[in-house]
């Protein structure tokens, strides 16, 4: 339990065997390799090698991964993949396929694929753009080639007007064309209400008069349209052309879509595989370029973990007679990382610390102490027995499904098995199933769901409200305890006494006198209640005033200003009346659901129908919403109220040389 | 003047159903916005984008809930007639309402910018997605308070 005890290993070992070694330790998964020092420039020089072998297949793999995974089909959907549904590979399996692949060609194949479907697209989007522009030009009644060409004292232009101009632009024209004849006005047909749109309009004209002409154009405002020197005859000639082009170009495009992604189903599988190999690779290298180097020999240090080093020390070991390990316990200087060590009980809790921050290396794990809360929490929240039945059924299943997932993914579903079973619990005693329906739809089993119910959050809310808040008092006061124990551990007695046993006494103390004089706890809970909470606050009024010397008006002063700080404790203790709240809302959403079904089996025939559809999806939308906030809710219970009293977390998580499993499983 | 009670009542009803609902779109509409920026650089965070999206969204849950809680005491769901309010007692209702209307309101718009702030947030860090979770749920606080209060009020007020 706690954090796990390190040893730091010092192996020298020599140059020769310097890969093996590397993949000892990285096999392993138990080893976190140390800086020797602080921004290494020089890396040893064999490993530097190594890196920019290897950075190059690197670069080839992330190509093809990026290119053909999103064409590739996988076989095995995403849901399963992620709970581990995937191939299992040894190092040596991946080695051999490295060495049989030839990456360099795929590539290239790739790139050639792509390269043409480049030019496919860049070719078709031109022939679509001449198609509209040929679309827009058919109203032109003489070959392009006008345009393009023109002829040995003629040419012409094209180009859009605004629809208002178009009076002034052809008289403008008509006075031109007085000297010379010839020139000759072409105008698309359009709306002549419409006074702002543009019209197409194309001039043909003498060679001679080229300047005036563009003068009248500017003038009246004609934007110029390029005709492309590939059009000669008539517009719909050349739309004949290019719908002939794009089909073709269309059906070229189809199929190197289909070439690509033949090379990703054929190819995508081996490249996930060494996308692994050689990431795992990479972070190799790279952590074991933090070695020291002499001529021959190299030295890497490392943090192990207690109960592996015998096993790791073996392994090195059996490699080569020229290596020499040797360990020692942390220094007090060291700020070795920590690695949460849990029974399966609490492993799965793991996560819950992790997501706040992982403790010191020398500080408490406090997940075997907010494990049980947490959990009761979590079942007060949800709160349902039906609910909960699901859930752990689902579970059930998932795990006879998925024999392969990783040690993670397993955790993590385990906390919501582990907390499905407070749920039914909270469920029974609050006679919750399915919200209210027993009391909607089976009347018969409402004697046996009665008879188990201890509390009854729907006509006697109060009664729970206290319990939450009881519960959080224990949790609260279960955190100061905490707090003193590890201050008591670091020798601050006084500290320990001031700080946190004195709110202890002093907020337990209240309680016993409050409930001893509502009835609940037998009298005489009255006189020690009022001794404990008395004593506190001597305590916490003295201890304010620490470093003041004989300055009585401020011992005073800051004495009464602690004692105010109790308010922060009552924030404190009715942030629990959320479990009260969050319990009944789950009750009352399943409510509200069961009693929209019981409507909808009202309509005519198709009642029944409806009324299932509705009981199921709703609950179903109410058990995924409900998890949610009987997720977070306790949670910031624990982060806020509970680790708020002692737990800073600000340790460096354990992160071990591991082999990459994005992809596969790698075994060693 | 004999059905003045029972309209306060669901005017009450409404606003817990409306105002809270409200504020929850608009919470998840800032959040949605945010999530959609971080996935254009990277699809791949939809999950968490949607886990934080989504907690804007138990307000309008608990406005419903209370609306649900009002009808069913006012004896209006599964037909057998309304239960006779006088005004006092349809104002009561409508008080008890208030809490979670006007909290519910504002606490889901708060709770979404705060949200859209830990989507940038798991943008950068997606390892923080703890983190990134407990923020916003520290605005929900106040909403979960307010549920607790027009619950309590709710049942302290006695109809029929």
């Amino acid at each position: 339990m706690g954090v796990a005890r390190l040893k730091k290993a010092e192996l020298y070992y020599h140059k020769s065997v310097h890969d093996q070694i590397a993949a000892t330790l990285q096999e392993s998964g138990a080893c976190q390799i140390i800086s020797t020092e602080e921004d290494k420039v020089q890396r040893p020089s064999d490993i530097e090698a190594l890196i920019s072998r290897n950075d190059d297949k690197l670069s080839e793999v992330r190509y093809l991964s990026r290119t053909l995974t999103p064409v590739y089909v996988d076989p095995v959907p995403a849901l399963d993949r992620m709970l581990g549904e995937r191939p299992d590979v040894t190092m040596s399996e991946l080695e051999e396929l490295a060495s049989k692949t030839d990456l360099q060609s795929i590539c290239e194949q790739t790139r050639a694929v792509e390269h043409e479907a480049g030019e496919v697209r860049s070719k078709l989007s031109e022939a679509r753009t001449n198609t509209a522009l040929l679309a827009d030009l058919k109203f032109f009644p003489y070959p392009l080639s006008v345009f393009t060409e023109g002829t040995r004292t003629l040419t012409a232009l094209a180009g859009t007007i605004k629809a208002e101009n178009v009076a002034g632009f052809k008289a403008a024209l008509g006075d031109l064309s007085k000297y010379v004849a010839d020139t000759e006005v072409v105008v698309a047909p359009f709306d002549e209400k419409d006074k702002a749109q543009s019209v197409y309009v194309a001039v043909i004209y003498s060679r001679s008069i080229e300047s005036e002409i563009r003068e009248v154009c500017a003038k009246h405002g004609l934007s110029f349209v390029e005709v492309p020197a590939s059009f000669a005859g008539t517009p719909e000639e050349e739309q004949e052309k290019f719908a002939a082009s794009i089909t073709q170009l269309e059906k070229k495009e189809s199929e190197l879509a289909d070439k690509l992604s033949e090379l990703a189903q054929e190819n995508v599988p081996a490249v996930q595989k060494l996308s692994d190999y050689y990431n795992s690779l990479s972070s190799r290298y790279n952590e074991m370029a933090r070695s020291e180097e002499t001529e021959c020999t190299m030295l890497t240090k490392f943090w192990l973990p207690v109960d592996r080093a015998e096993e790791v020390k073996q392994k090195i070991e059996a490699i080569s007679p020229d290596v020499a390990l040797f360990m020692s316990d942390p220094a007090p200087e060291d700020e070795p990382p920590s690695l949460l060590k849990n029974g399966s009980l609490t492993r799965p809790f793991n996560i819950l610390t992790e997501l706040y921050s992982s403790p010191a290396y020398r500080g408490i794990d406090p997940t075997p102490l907010l494990a049980p809360f947490f959990w009761i929490f979590f079942g007060m929240c949800l709160g349902d027995a039906g609910y909960a039945i699901v859930v752990f059924g689902t579970i059930l299943y998932v795990f006879k499904k998925y024999k392969k997932m990783s040690l993670g993914v397993k955790d993590f579903i385990k906390l919501f098995l582990f907390c499905s079973i407070s749920t039914f619990i909270y469920g029974v005693i609050s006679g919750s199933f399915f919200g209210n329906f027993i009391d909607s739809f089976v009347p018969a089993l409402v004697p046996l769901k009665n008879s188990l119910m201890l509390v009854d959050p729907m006509t006697n809310p109060m009664q729970v409200l206290g319990i939450s808040l009881l519960i959080g008092i224990v949790h609260l006061m279960f955190g100061l305890l905490i707090a003193a124990y590890d201050k008591l551990r670091n020798g601050q007695f006084i500290d320990a006494v001031g700080n946190d046993l004195s709110w202890f006494m002093f907020i337990t103390g209240l309680t016993f006198l409050g409930l001893g004089m509502g009835g609940m706890l037998p009298p005489h809970f009255v006189q020690i209640g009022q001794a404990m909470a008395g004593l506190g606050a001597v305590i916490i009024f003295i201890y304010a005033g620490r470093g003041k010397g004989w300055n009585i008006g401020g011992r005073i002063i800051s004495g009464f200003l602690a004692l105010y700080g109790s308010t922060s404790y009552l924030g404190d203790i009715l942030s629990y009346s959320r479990l009260l709240a969050l319990g009944f809302g789950s009750a009352v959403i399943g409510m509200v659901i069961n009693l929209l079904g019981g409507l909808a089996a009202d309509i005519p025939y198709v009642g029944w129908l409806v009324a299932i559809v509705v009981i199921i999806g709703g609950h179903i939308f109410s058990i995924l919403i409900n998890i949610l906030g009987s997720f977070v809710h306790p949670l910031r219970l624990q982060y806020v109220e509970f680790f708020g009293k002692f737990y800073t977390g600000g340790g460096e998580p354990f992160t071990p040389l591991t082999l990459s499993q994005e992809f596969v499983n790698v075994k060693a | 003047m004999e059905f003045l009670g029972l309209s306060l009542a669901l005017f009450g009803a409404a606003l817990a159903a409306a105002l809270a609902g409200i504020g929850s779109a608009i919470g998840i509409g800032i959040a949605g916005g945010a999530a959609a920026g971080v996935m254009t650089e990277d699809p791949n965070k939809f999950g968490s984008c949607l886990i934080l999206q989504a907690l804007p969204g138990t307000q309008g849950i608990y406005g419903l809930l209370i609306a649900f809680f009002v009808l069913n005491k006012l004896g209006l769901l599964g037909g057998a007639g309304a239960v006779a309010l006088n005004w006092n007692q349809g104002l009561q209702i409508l008080a008890s309402c208030l809490p979670i209307a006007v909290v519910g309101w504002y606490s889901a718009i708060w709770q979404g910018k705060t949200s859209a702030a830990s989507i940038q947030m798991i943008s950068k860090k997606p390892e923080a997605m703890g983190k990134a979770i407990i923020l916003p749920a520290m605005v929900e606080t106040y909403a979960v308070l307010a549920l607790l209060t027009s619950i309590l009020m709710l049942m302290g007020v006695q109809v029929g």
